[in-house]
């Protein structure tokens, strides 16, 4: 009960926390003061209070659709360890329900930009969904390879590794965290991915998607998205940190690596410009390569001798 | 066993009165009898999977066939009961689609005579236990199909699906009755009992095995022999499509799977090709549903997806038996063999809601339409339901044996067999990306042919949702396919018993499947409050919206035209994989300072059909040309090759005995 408690309190706060110390590090490198932490919250109470605009073109998809993509970002939520250290579920097999429901998530929203009838919005989208396919694939391939190396298919065997997989284990947790980085910046729609802050509709994926959507809807699709960045920065923290310490120390190492994970974000943000289309092909296949890698070195870890 | 033959004889019975029946009763007649058949099928049917007997009956024909076995064992029964019921609602639905046909002169009777046929031959088929009258009964399904996919006869390209598909099935038989006449020649009898103990030699059970693998695959729709399927399917009326894609192709699963219950220890060859086999099935399945815009079309192509994922459960069901790893064997076969089910749930919804909408538009092709949600509310509802159904995403049907598939692989990881290890990684990440490619394809679909303006004045005509008798089978199916989803527990139950005899799997593993899915059910109910909170949340608290026109950069006056097509959707991902797709393009450039027409249209063509069918036929056409002089219309002459063949055939067997 404490646990739910406190994982619940870890994800109304920290996901605005997060998002707040990307946009604090993006002004740091820009020589500018920056928004408080807490703007990313103001921002949602305001949106939540506005007023919606809908489409004439649209039906009841288009209303659903935000709140259908906010509860599965919350129900993925369940699957991963939180600041406590533990999954609220902690099921065989998690990591596929968690990958799923998000993959509803995903239906809806895209089919929910479909609705408006946009040209803008059905570009967003074709992106969107050509995107994940070559992500979804890499994704499995590096869990089935810690969870071969693990014996063990909740997302409690990141934290493992090191003592399953003897003297390759600092490697294969760099480049399993490093490939969870990439997914991070492709789901979360991060640069050099995607914007969140440009107006320029072309060259957007995620953000042209939600183009027609405002108000609490808004609020919730940007308060979703947060959430899905924050799980997928809990899954690296849960693969960095030991996991024999003692709560307290866990949890406050759980909290620097959010922010630690934060700062990274804000930092390739301020360095790097986002990549043209043809480009962010290349750089998803990066994260294929990296699971491709992981996966090598388990399957020498497991049959090399 | 009565009522099973009871049922049989309602159905033969009521194909011929239908042939005398009033035109417009027909379909009430044959769903009545069908509905009857379904039920009086249900009694054994679920008898047998609930006590796991055995239930036989033998029926002395004819000196040549001898006693003929009809049984309904653990695996037929499961059959009987998706193929009976899943024709039902078939035949309902029919009652509405067919009612534009009604009065134009359409053979009306030879559509309901050989659609109770097919009933009948697919029930037969999945319960007779002797070889040669199975094939015979094989035969008659493929048959009555043919006729039944050649409804609308008149168009030229329903015909040439029609005989493509009577050429498939063909190449199909042969491998089948090969097979069978190897098998009734070492064992020297018909019945599939006998068979049992000539299958223990490793190697024969192997060729007999790859025979029939091919033989009952091309049913199935699997790689290299399934070009059949999108053609066949977009040719025939849409309840036909519902039945075929949804169970009379399952028969070739039926047959692969006969033959594993008939081998007693599959080998390792086996495992391999039909995981292979099954899974390039279902990536290029899903990879050509992505580039086809004919909605029927790209159904059928997610028919050879799905038989390739039922096929993946099976292989994986297969190697975790060659492995000794029960939970592998019982996660791998128990999600295969739910795919059969959920498949036959969500493609006739699918295929019954694509029905609807070309009964209201008159058109298959997506990017003609649009903004059907609001003119067909429920219609399109159900289209979405098996849309989220057929992608595998929870909590519907699809997720549960996707997942059990995946529970499949996963737990056979811990290996110590570095080949079997690279397999499955390799068929995990296959698996992930079909599913991903099956949410392209069907957000593509949804949103087009759904949602948005209507692209076209046919889009834009339609009054009025579907009429009720057309709805209500779809709904049906859309509450099966909720209930599998939420309730997984239950169904697969007789999933389990289906595959007791098979696997030869201990109770442990069975338990821990169970637990599995117990859990699940919670969490979709967990998932359902979770929703009507948040939903709760957001449209109590925050009511306030108003109405305006979609945001175009400034621009308010965009038309139905500049709305994202389904061509463009799709391309990003066809572009990126251009070599796996021929395209064939037709352009009219403009000409002139004030052009007049012009256009512009890409088709995909299929690989195989391009570069292997239709080189084979040219070579074949080249070959048997060479044969026309002899062909000369003289009786005669006809005749006289036979006596020659004859003699040839008699010479032959004389200096071989």
């Amino acid at each position: 009960m404490v646990i739910l408690l406190i994982n619940i309190i870890a994800l109304l706060v920290l996901p605005f926390l997060m998002i707040g110390t990307i946009k604090k590090t993006k002004a740091f490198w820009a020589g500018r003061k920056g928004v408080s932490l807490l703007q990313p919250f103001y921002d949602f109470l305001r949106l939540m209070k506005k007023e919606s605009v809908y489409s004439k073109t649209t039906s009841w998809i288009f209303k659903f659709a935000p709140v259908f993509n906010f509860t599965t970002v919350l129900f993925a939520s369940l699957f991963v360890p939180l600041i406590s250290g533990q999954a609220i579920i902690n099921m065989p097999f998690g990591f596929i329900i968690f990958s799923y429901v998000l993959g509803l998530g995903k239906f809806f929203s895209l089919i929910g930009a479909m609705d408006t009838g946009s040209s803008f919005e059905g570009m967003g989208a074709s992106r969107e969904a050509c995107f994940s396919t070559i992500v979804e694939p890499a994704f499995f391939i590096l869990m089935g390879s810690v969870v071969a190396l693990t014996k063990v298919s909740t997302f409690e065997n990141l934290k493992i590794i090191l003592e399953n997989a003897g003297i390759y284990g600092y490697l294969i947790i760099l480049l399993t965290a490093f490939t969870l980085f990439i997914m991070l910046l492709i789901e979360g729609c991060r640069v050099p991915v995607d914007d969140p802050t440009t107006h320029l509709e072309l060259t957007m994926i995620h953000e042209v998607m939600v183009l027609d959507n405002s108000g609490a809807d808004l609020g919730l699709i940007s308060w979703g998205s947060a959430i899905k960045m924050f799980l997928f920065e809990a899954l690296i923290a849960a693969l960095i940190i030991p996991h024999n310490f003692p709560f307290w120390i866990s949890s406050l190492a759980f909290l620097g690596m959010i922010f630690l994970i934060s700062i990274i974000i804000g930092t390739v943000e301020a360095s790097i410009a986002r990549f043209r289309m043809t480009h962010i092909f290349e750089f998803i296949f990066i994260m294929s390569i990296g699971a491709l890698l992981v996966l090598t070195l388990v399957t020498y870890r497991i049959y090399g001798n | 066993m009565e009522f099973y033959f009871i049922a049989l004889f309602l159905l033969i019975l009521g194909a011929i009165a239908s042939v005398y029946i009033k035109e417009k009763n027909k379909m009430k007649v044959c769903s009545v009898i069908s509905g009857l058949s379904a039920f009086l099928l249900a009694i054994p049917s679920f008898f047998t999977l609930f006590t796991g007997q055995k239930l036989s009956a033998d029926i002395y024909l004819s000196p040549i066939f001898g006693n003929i076995t009809f049984a309904i064992d653990t695996l037929s029964a499961f059959f009987v009961i998706v193929i009976s019921f899943a024709c039902f609602l078939g035949i309902l639905y029919a009652n509405g689609y067919i009612k534009p046909y009604l009065n134009k002169g359409m053979n009306t009777s030879s559509h309901t005579f050989f659609l109770m046929l097919l009933t009948a031959s697919m029930i037969a088929v999945v319960t007779i236990q002797n070889a040669l009258f199975f094939i015979i009964v094989w035969e008659v399904m493929s048959l009555s199909s043919l006729f039944l996919v050649i409804f609308e006869g008149n168009k030229k390209e329903v015909i040439n699906a029609g005989i493509k598909y009577m050429i498939y099935m063909h190449i199909s038989v042969i491998f089948i009755i090969a097979a069978f006449a190897l098998l009734s020649i070492k064992s020297g009898s018909y019945n599939f009992a006998d068979f049992k103990e000539v299958l223990n030699n490793t190697h024969f059970a192997n060729i007999i095995f790859m025979l029939s693998f091919i033989g009952f695959g091309t049913k199935a729709g699997l790689l290299p022999f399934h070009n059949w399927l999108p053609d066949a399917h977009p040719a025939a009326p849409s309840h036909i499509s519902g039945i075929m894609s949804g169970v009379m192709i399952k028969t070739g699963i039926y047959g692969i799977l006969r033959m594993l219950y008939l081998i007693n220890t599959p080998s390792k060859l086996i495992a391999y090709s039909v995981l292979i086999i099954s899974t390039v099935s279902a990536l290029w399945g899903v990879l050509y549903a992505i580039s086809q815009h004919d909605i029927k079309r790209l159904l059928a192509y997610h028919s050879l997806e799905n038989i390739g994922i039922i096929g993946i459960g099976i292989g994986i069901g297969i190697l975790g038996i060659v492995n000794s790893n029960p939970v592998m064997t019982i996660f791998g076969l128990t999600g295969g063999i739910l795919h059969v089910l959920n498949h036959a749930i969500f493609k006739p919804l699918l295929f019954f809601a694509a029905g609807s909408i070309y009964n209201k538009t008159h058109t298959r092709n997506i990017e003609q339409l649009g903004g059907l949600i609001k003119n067909m509310p429920y219609t399109s509802a159900m289209f979405i339901i098996g849309s989220v159904a057929i992608c595998g995403l929870p909590p519907l049907n699809g997720f549960i044996s996707e997942f059990l598939i995946y529970a499949g692989i996963i737990s056979g990881l811990a290996t110590d067999n570095i080949a079997i290890f690279i397999t499955l990684i390799v068929t995990l990440a296959s698996l992930a990306l079909i599913g991903t490619m099956a949410i392209l394809c069907f957000t593509k679909v949804s949103g087009v042919m759904l949602l948005g303006n209507p692209r076209s004045k046919n889009a834009a005509d339609v009054s009025s949702d579907t009429e009720k008798i057309m709805l209500i089978p779809m709904i049906i199916l859309a509450i099966l396919t909720g209930f599998i989803g939420f309730f997984p527990q239950y169904a697969v139950f007789p999933v389990l018993t289906t595959i007791f005899e098979i696997s030869g799997v201990s109770i442990p593993a069975i338990s821990s499947i169970i637990v599995i899915l117990k859990t699940i059910n919670i969490l979709f109910f967990v998932f359902l409050v979770m929703l009507l909170c948040v939903s709760l949340l957001r449209f109590v608290l925050n009511k306030s919206n108003r109405k305006h026109t979609t945001w175009g950069c400034g621009y308010n006056k965009s038309n139905n035209r500049m709305q994202y097509s389904a061509s463009s959707y799709a391309d990003l991902f066809i572009s990126t994989l251009k070599p796996m797709f021929k395209r064939i393009s037709h352009i009219k450039k403009p000409k002139d300072l004030f052009p007049k027409d012009a256009y512009f249209e890409v088709e995909i063509e299929d690989l195989e059909e391009a570069y292997i069918v239709k080189p084979l036929v040219k070579l074949d056409e080249k070959i048997l040309s060479k044969f026309e002089r002899i062909q000369n219309g003289n009786m005669q002459q006809y005749i006289l090759f036979g006596l020659i063949f004859l003699v040839i055939v008699i010479v032959g067997l004389i200096c071989i005995g």
